[in-house]
Formats: structure tokens, C-alpha cells, sequence
């Protein structure tokens, strides 16, 4: 199999090897890959698992911190004392 | 996102902001009450998404607002009162994150995917192919300074290096565009770019390494 896809990549024209996905990656991520682009992008992925893994672990490692942080941290909750403070900090100079 | 408004309503704001910071700059106690209560929520909400805790981001509420009441009379008046708070807040935010980082982990940026010559992948590895799973399992302690091996996502994010940290901050997190966060750290975009798809590889590299759902479970009672 790696014999194949190795010949395939190598070979074939129009064809990305690992490497390249690596560097269309963060453009697929964005959405800004052309029509044409996204076709290779997705053929290699067809035939790559190792990439498949690869581009899941990157959307998905996004994925994960974005929902911790985000979700976490959105209390707004602003204690009046704080902003007594905030317009205290103003004439106290 | 805000939904966009009529234009003649966006008149009438302006109009209101033009009029609060004419009476800033004329030094209108009320008027800094006006400020302070209006915009306080969304810029702590900005706050809250780089710290962790309350307090963290309560600290940096304030830090920004000294900066506001410091600057506001050169505030220009064409531009954006809401942005330029924004921009406060943010700048205030990696000062204190600056300040914070006490561990030096820029020898992580060394650590990139490494590929054959037929373009196939090969280790996440530093140039002299040590690769990044032995390194943590190493030093774990020296780069993250912790003793047990299970980190924190949000640890993780800080002690990354630097640029790391900034572009994965204001890139996916406060969700800030390229072109902002360029300007904001000073970088062309170009480099705010390659440094986030290799801060983002980075993360995905050692989030391998960690057991996910601790560290999903270890997020919400940090
Ligand atoms: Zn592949």
C-alpha cells in the first residue's frame, strides 16, 4: 500500500505528497483553497490516512481549546465594587 | 457578530460617541461613568478570554481603563471609540501575560513536522531528530514547570513560546482577524500566519501526547 501511494504521489500529476497537504493545510482550515485546490487537497486525503489522521488531529486539536476557553471563560459579570474602583483610579493620581 | 445597521441609525451612534468623548476630554465626571458602565462588559469579555480566572481578568479591566482615562485625549475622533477600547484591552492583556510568563519555552519552536524525501511524514522532531514525545516526557517539569506529567489546556496555551501563545490567542481564541492581530503584535500577516499553523501543529503534536479527555475534564475545575 505505501508502495502504491508512494508511486502515486510521486508519479501522478497533479498529485500532493504528505508534505504538501501539510502546506495547504492551514488554507483548507481558513477556506480559502481554490475549487481546483480543494480537489487535490481531498483526492490525497482520500488515498492518505495518515493525512486523514493528520488533518482531523489539527481541526480537532482547534476545536478542543477553542471550546475550553471559549465556553469557560465567559462570565461578564462586573462586581459594582470593581467599577467604583475603576472610576475611583481616575481622580486618585 | 453585530448585525449591520441602517445607515442613518449608525449616524445617530456616532453622533453619541463624538458628543461622550467630547465631554471625556473635557474631563465630565458623568461622561466617565457613561464610558465605564457602557463599554465595561465588552471589554471584560475580551478580558475573560485570555485569563483564566476572575480576578485575572478583572485586573486587566482595569489596567485597560487607566490606559483609556491616560490616552483619551488623543483618541481620534474619526475612528472607532469601541475598537480602540478593544485594542486597550488586548494590549493590556498580553502586557499581563507577558509579565506572567516566567518559563522559557521558545526551544519548543524548534519542534516541526518532519518529512523523507518523498514527502512522506515522518516525526515531529527537532532538527537533530529528537522528537517532541521524548522531550515532553523528558522535561516536562523544566519547560512546563509541573510536576505531574498532566498539564492543563490552559497551561498548555501559556507556556507554549511566546508568539505561540499571542497568535493562538487572538487568532482562534478572541477570534481576531489577521490583518488586526498583525497589527496588534506588530508582525506582518504573512508571519502571523505561519506562526499560528505551526503554534496550532504544536498544540495538536502534544495534545496527542496527553490523554484528551483529561484534559477536557481538567479544564473545567482548573
Ligand atoms: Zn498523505
Amino acid at each position: 500500500m505505501l508502495m502504491i501511494k508512494r508511486l502515486m504521489t510521486q508519479h501522478m500529476p497533479g498529485m500532493l505528497t504528505c508534505e504538501e497537504v501539510d502546506g495547504f493545510l492551514y488554507d483548507f482550515h481558513e477556506g480559502n483553497l481554490s475549487y481546483l485546490e480543494k480537489f487535490t487537497f481531498k483526492l490525497h486525503l482520500s488515498m492518505c490516512r495518515e493525512c486523514r489522521d493528520y488533518v482531523e488531529g489539527y481541526v480537532n486539536a482547534i476545536r478542543i481549546y477553542q471550546a475550553g476557553f471559549i465556553k469557560t471563560n465567559q462570565s461578564t459579570k462586573i462586581p459594582e465594587d470593581l467599577m467604583q474602583a475603576i472610576l475611583k483610579s481616575r481622580t486618585s493620581k | 457578530m453585530l448585525k449591520k445597521k441602517p445607515s442613518a441609525i449608525l449616524n445617530q451612534d456616532k453622533n453619541k460617541e463624538n458628543e461622550l468623548i467630547e465631554r471625556l476630554i473635557e474631563n465630565k465626571d458623568l461622561a466617565y461613568e457613561t464610558l465605564v458602565r457602557q463599554y465595561s462588559v465588552r471589554m471584560y469579555t475580551t478580558a475573560r478570554r485570555f485569563f483564566y480566572t476572575d480576578d485575572d481578568a478583572q485586573e486587566c479591566l482595569q489596567k485597560a481603563f487607566i490606559q483609556v482615562f491616560k490616552n483619551i485625549s488623543s483618541f481620534k475622533k474619526n475612528s472607532q471609540l469601541s475598537t480602540w477600547l478593544h485594542r486597550i484591552t488586548v494590549n493590556e492583556a498580553l502586557m499581563m501575560l507577558r509579565q506572567k510568563k516566567r518559563q522559557n519555552t521558545t526551544s519548543l519552536e524548534v519542534f516541526s513536522q518532519r518529512y523523507n524525501e518523498y514527502g512522506e511524514r515522518t516525526v515531529f522532531a527537532d532538527e537533530l531528530g529528537n522528537n517532541l514525545e521524548d522531550t515532553l516526557s523528558n522535561n516536562i517539569e523544566v519547560l512546563f514547570e509541573k510536576s505531574e506529567a498532566k498539564l492543563s489546556l490552559s497551561e498548555i496555551i501559556y507556556q507554549l513560546p511566546e508568539k505561540y501563545c499571542n497568535v493562538i490567542l487572538l487568532r482562534d481564541i478572541q477570534e481576531m482577524n489577521t490583518k488586526e492581530t498583525a497589527e496588534i503584535l506588530a508582525v506582518s500577516e504573512a508571519s502571523v500566519k505561519t506562526q499560528l499553523h505551526r503554534a496550532r501543529l504544536l498544540l495538536r503534536a502534544i495534545l496527542e501526547q496527553e490523554d484528551r479527555a483529561s484534559i477536557e475534564s481538567n479544564w473545567k475545575v482548573n
